[in-house]
């Protein structure tokens, strides 16, 4: 589907989306691109909204207005209603892989399981096929040999990377990654950054909205800084983390990074 | 109509004496037959129940505000007035309405309209029960609104569900208790007939106990049977 | 079909005295069962096995087997003995049933207070009773609040079971205009209202209380 003539279309485009709770406008008219095979970066305090973008994109969170694209196709159809939408959205999300802070591993489901079955009961896919293609995904994240196991008996870094290889049976276009690695004890962290690492090296297309700067300057190809629902500063990684424009931005760095040190 | 409630005679021939094996063992057999209607009333009303339950689930998803309301008022008034005047209204009331029935259907139909109330209750705690990031992770690889709720937030609220249902039916078991004021001749009607007839309350309470007590570790012991094989994946 | 709730209206001032004698049966067997109950507990998880055992034997036994068979075991059995009025018989039956119950979420409220309180309490210098008098039981009970209310509310409704054995409640009361006036369908109808209308106001009440009394919980 993807021919070369389409590769100037930005994976994942955000245009000038609005989202209120009630009163509280969390998103203020936010714009974003992610190119193919990019990786950016969503930093920001707790409540500026960088949580509530990713979802957006997922449409977990229903924006008020403007656009959300994916490959072309827009996400969001106010025109839209009910089963049709239904349809549609649910077509939309096989192609966007989305990881969770907390995993949300199925836990009635053995690890195996947990990663096929969407594409056999999405796709189609007959058992063998798909348990040859989710030991493939487990096998990328290093979990193979634990494929019949249950999620409960599983570390956090190794729940969170089946969750990750879960979302890579579904072939998705582009990863979202909510605070990934924040409910993570410490030393649990790298095994998940490294599985991270792999899919930046393998030319993923990533939006990761993330507490790790480190991380972020390392692996990203552009970063955003948000505070308050807008986008405060996007720059390279490298600029926004040794030297920032605005002075929210610096706020934020010296006291991130103070409290890690 | 027929009053309900029984009649006490002073009868003070007993006092003092140890219990009576013989007419314990003698009582046995009729206590048995009677056991046997409160788990046969019981069971059809647990079944019955139960799609009563699963169609109040149902309507309070609808979107049209009024059969959401009726569901939730319905729920409401039958947790909100007592099992036994809900049986009185349908066995003496009910002809005024044309619905006569047997004592019999009347406790099954009663208890299975009063039971389901509780049991939709117990099946929408037990699935709000199931951590919202677990629809949200169904909904972002694709999954509809049915699949999610099929492959991922029902297996999941079984396990509750199985011991919230449970613990009705137990409830269930002992409120059957009351048909026997519609003269259905089940473990009560038959206990308290007899305590009537042999003056013996000890030894006919303590046979009839018992059944109780046998029918509702039973109970227990399915609700534990089902809710193991519901967990199994968190305790291999 | 066509309803005629003359009867009841004529037989109204009847139904509310039995409204009346089942607030009062209601009040007495809250008290007992809530008191008794709390009592039972206590003696139940701080004493030696010879006191716990029957006790807990009896809390099981009320709480598997039904209320009516209870009721009739008590009014024959007593009856055995002495005459004493239905009324009497409905409180104690009732009275025990939900002790029994209410004493089972006491014993486990009372567990659940943490053995950090125990320490704590006996490092200030109470002893073992005055610990349980004064910092176990009322922290146990303000736990126990919402579910005592559900038993509570429970209980009110179970007042229409003492029918059976003849104390004069709002079903009971009900039994000779029903027979006279062949209306039993408006009787029960208005009887239910009776009731769902109590209901509701207990459910307010214990939404109430439970307010009240969640900054200490």
């Amino acid at each position: 589907m993807s021919t070369e003539k389409q590769t100037d279309t930005p994976m994942v485009e955000v245009r000038n989306v609005h989202k209120r709770f009630g009163d509280l406008e969390v998103l203020k008219g936010i714009n974003l691109t992610v190119n193919r095979g990019k990786i950016i970066s969503i930093i920001g305090p707790s409540g500026s909204g960088k949580s509530t973008l990713l979802r957006s994109v997922n449409h977990l969170e229903v924006i008020d207005e403007g656009a959300i694209l994916l490959d072309g196709v827009q996400v969001n159809r106010p025109d839209m209603k009910g089963l049709a939408f239904e349809r549609h959205i649910n077509n939309i999300r096989q192609n966007m892989g989305m990881v969770f802070q907390h995993f949300n591993l199925f836990p009635h489901l053995s690890t195996i399981d947990n990663v096929t079955l969407a594409p056999r009961k999405l796709k189609g896919m007959d058992k063998k096929t798909a348990r040859d293609l989710g030991m493939e995904q487990l096998e990328r994240v290093g979990l193979a040999e634990k494929a019949d196991v249950f999620p409960n008996w599983l570390s956090g870094g190794q729940k969170q990377r089946v969750a990750i290889a879960r979302a890579l049976a579904m072939k998705p276009k582009v990863m979202l990654f909510d605070e990934a690695t924040s409910a993570l004890d410490p030393e649990l962290v790298e095994e998940v950054n490294r599985v991270m690492r792999s899919l930046a090296d393998e030319h993923m297309t990533m939006l990761i909205v993330t507490h790790e700067m480190g991380f972020a300057r390392d692996v990203s190809d552009w970063a955003l800084f948000m505070d308050g629902g807008v986008v405060v500063e996007e720059c390279t990684p490298d600029k926004l983390f040794s030297n920032p424009d605005q002075e929210r931005t610096r706020n934020f760095l010296q006291k991130h990074l103070g409290n890690n040190h | 109509m027929r009053g309900w409630g029984v009649v006490r005679e002073n009868n003070n021939s007993n006092q003092g004496k140890a219990m009576d094996f013989n007419l314990m063992v003698e009582v046995t057999p009729l206590l048995i037959r009677a056991a046997w209607v409160t788990i046969d009333i019981s069971s059809r009303a647990i079944f019955f129940g139960f799609f009563v339950a699963c169609g109040l689930v149902f309507l309070q998803t609808f979107r049209f505000g009024p059969i959401r309301w009726f569901a939730r008022g319905y729920i409401s008034v039958i947790r909100g007035t007592p099992y036994f005047v809900q049986l009185l209204l349908v066995f003496y009331g009910g002809p005024s309405i044309g619905l006569r029935l047997d004592p019999l259907t009347c406790g099954v139909v009663v208890g299975a309209f009063n039971i389901g109330a509780y049991m939709s209750e117990a099946i929408r705690g037990s699935i709000e029960s199931v951590d919202k990031g677990q629809s949200e992770a169904a909904r972002s690889l694709g999954f509809g609104k049915i699949r999610t709720m099929g492959y991922i937030v029902l297996p999941q609220a079984a396990s509750l569900m199985i011991r919230s249902v449970g613990v009705l039916a137990i409830v269930l078991v002992k409120n059957s208790s009351l048909v026997s004021i519609i003269s259905v001749v089940e473990l009560t009607y038959q206990a308290q007939r007899l305590i009537g007839s042999t003056y013996k309350p000890l030894e006919i309470f303590t046979i009839s106990a018992l059944m109780y007590i046998i029918i509702v570790y039973a109970v227990m012991g399915i609700i534990e049977l089902a809710y193991r094989r519901a967990t199994r994946y968190t305790t291999q | 079909m066509e309803f005629d709730f003359t009867p009841v209206v004529t037989y109204f001032p009847t139904l509310l005295k039995g409204v009346g004698v089942g607030t009062l049966v209601a009040i007495v067997v809250a008290f007992m069962s809530i008191v008794g109950g709390l009592i039972v507990a206590v003696i139940s998880i701080y004493t030696n096995k010879v006191v716990s055992w029957p006790l807990r034997f009896f809390i099981w036994l009320f709480m598997t087997t039904p209320l009516l068979l209870q009721l009739y075991f008590l009014y024959f059995g007593l009856g055995e003995w002495i005459l004493i009025p239905a009324i009497v018989v409905g409180i104690l039956g009732l009275g025990f049933h939900y002790m029994a119950y209410n004493a089972d979420i006491f014993i486990a409220t009372i567990k659940s207070v943490s053995n950090g309180q125990y320490e704590a309490s006996r490092s200030l210098g109470f002893g073992h009773w005055n610990t349980i008098l004064y910092i176990i039981v009322p922290q146990a009970f303000i736990r126990s609040i919402p579910q005592l209310g559900n038993n509570m509310i429970l209980m009110v409704k179970d007042t229409s079971v003492l029918s059976a054995i003849g104390v004069a409640e709002l079903v009971y009361a009900s039994q000779y205009a029903i027979s006279v006036s062949f209306r039993p369908f408006e009787f029960f109808i208005v009887i239910a209202i009776m009731y769902y209308v109590i209901n509701i106001l207990m459910e307010l009440g214990q939404a109430w209380l439970e307010r009240q009394t969640a900054y200490r919980r």
